[in-house]
């Protein structure tokens, strides 16, 4: 039996090893052949494609769910601009509005005057000049004039608001205001503060206009005060040809 | 043996070895998840898969004209803003509470003229169609006021100085040809005020400043 131990312990290391190795190798090798085993009892003709279908259905989900993050993403991202923008849209008309109230676009109604011009009853005596009895355009601009050294704010002849670029003249029989043709009697319409009348009938032009023109040839002139006067908006061209806003144009209230 | 062969079968084998310990740990890992399912469960599982792609495609497809809708939104609300600013701009420049630059002509007057004079001149520039008017840099808006005798005349308060120049926007030809034709405001102010020189430039660049004055009305309110 010696010889046995003998020979068990005669064996080189490197065998020992060896042997152990190949032991393992073969474990291995029975491990592997064995989960294979399951995969031979079915058709693999069938399994082939249907695992590769799995994959590729599983890869379009990803895909799709990624899209559908990042189009919520997109969608926040304009909702919270969107917000943003309607404050501005907001903001904008109100500037549009107080503009348009300026620039005389804008009807207004509010405590004022109203005061009459009319042709003079007066036949003209022979020898005497025919315009001089009747209300011409310089009468206007004079009226326009002294209500708005009264302290008039907006005004209108005959519903013609008259604004900066408003030119009254006479043609033929006629008074063309803002290229519209007005006929007596002419109403000018005038809104502005309650002392409106007292600063007009104070005021020398005024007095000189009214000895000039009423008195001496007898162009009537007659006036009322209505507990609230409406001036109507401009209503003509707003469009500039030849002009543009200037570019360093800053904001004026 | 030779130490070369048993060095080279020892490679051998534990290339084999190491190979196979590799391919085992991969597939007790993963794929066989699927490996271990048969071909009808693995339909099944394709069948749910579809079912569940057709309902995120039908989510993407919302979603997408959802987002679609609203860069419509966003750029009809971006044109809204553009022509809000636009239309402000215009009616402020037009208006006078802002500058406006143009082609236009410059009126030099010197020498005693009164303000009715002035007042006729401004007359004629409106009738003649120029969009925007300054006597000496005060933009002439609605209730702008010459006054004043001859040699001593002001607009809303600021004195006029001699000479001063009166500056209007509009087509330089239009408005030269209409002031001074024969019988025109520069031959009848001519002959009002002999002492008077008016002279006209047509310019292609004129700068008019927006006027100091606030033109809200102060007693009247918008009437509906």
């Amino acid at each position: 039996m010696t010889s046995l131990g003998a020979r068990l312990r005669a064996v080189p290391g490197w065998q020992v090893t060896l042997g152990m190795a190949l032991l393992a190798l073969g474990f291995l090798i029975a491990a592997q052949l064995r989960s294979e085993g399951p995969r031979v009892r079915y058709t693999s003709q069938e399994r082939g494609p249907l695992v590769e279908t799995v994959l590729e259905l599983q890869r379009n989900q990803e895909t799709l769910k990624d899209r559908i993050l990042g189009l919520n993403e997109r969608i926040a991202g304009i909702l919270q601009d969107q917000e943003g923008s309607a404050a501005l849209v907001k903001q904008l008309n109100g500037e549009l509005e107080a503009a348009r109230l300026a620039a005389g676009l804008v009807a207004v109604e509010g405590p004022g005057i109203i005061l009459r011009l009319e042709d003079s009853g007066t036949p003209t005596p022979p020898g005497g000049n025919d315009d001089d009895y009747r209300v011409g355009g310089l009468d206007l601009r004079i009226v326009v004039d002294e209500l708005w050294l009264a302290g008039a704010e907006a005004i209108a002849v005959n519903g013609e608001r008259v604004i900066g670029s408003t030119a009254i003249l006479d043609i033929g029989g006629s008074i063309l205001v803002n290229s519209a043709y007005l006929a007596p009697p002419y109403e000018v319409t005038a809104l502005g503060p309650a002392d409106l009348y007292g600063q007009l009938s104070g005021s020398v032009g005024f007095v000189e206009f009214v000895r000039a023109r009423s008195e001496a040839f007898g162009i009537k002139l007659s006036f009322a005060e209505p507990p609230v006067v409406v001036v109507p908006a401009y209503a003509g061209s707003v469009t500039l040809r030849y002009g543009r806003p200037a570019p360093d144009a800053s904001a004026t209230p | 043996m030779h130490r070369r062969s048993s060095q080279l079968s020892i490679a051998a084998v534990a290339l084999v070895l190491g190979l196979l310990a590799v391919v085992q740990l991969r597939s007790q890992s993963g794929g066989s998840a699927l490996d271990a399912r048969s071909a009808q469960e693995l339909t099944v599982l394709v069948a749910n898969l579809n079912a569940r792609n057709d309902q995120l495609r039908t989510e993407v497809a919302r979603l997408e004209q959802e987002l679609s809708s609203l860069l419509a939104d966003q750029s009809r609300g971006q044109t809204s803003v553009g022509q809000l600013r636009s239309d402000l701009a215009r009616v402020r420049s037009w208006s006078g509470l802002d500058p406006v630059v143009g082609s236009g002509i410059r009126i030099t007057i010197s020498g005693p003229i009164a303000a009715n004079g002035i007042a006729d001149l401004l007359n004629e520039l409106r009738n003649t169609g120029a969009e925007a008017i300054a006597i000496a840099d005060v933009r002439v808006v609605a209730g702008t006021i010459v006054g004043g005798e001859a040699g001593a005349v002001s607009v809303d308060d600021t004195a006029l100085g001699d000479p001063f120049e009166v500056s209007a926007v509009g087509r330089p030809e239009t408005l030269t040809g209409s002031l001074t034709r024969v019988g025109g405001i520069v031959a009848q102010l001519g002959a009002t005020f002999p002492g008077a020189v008016v002279t006209v430039t047509p310019l292609d660049r004129l700068v008019l400043p927006a006027t100091v004055r606030d033109l809200r009305p102060a007693h009247g309110t918008p009437s509906l």
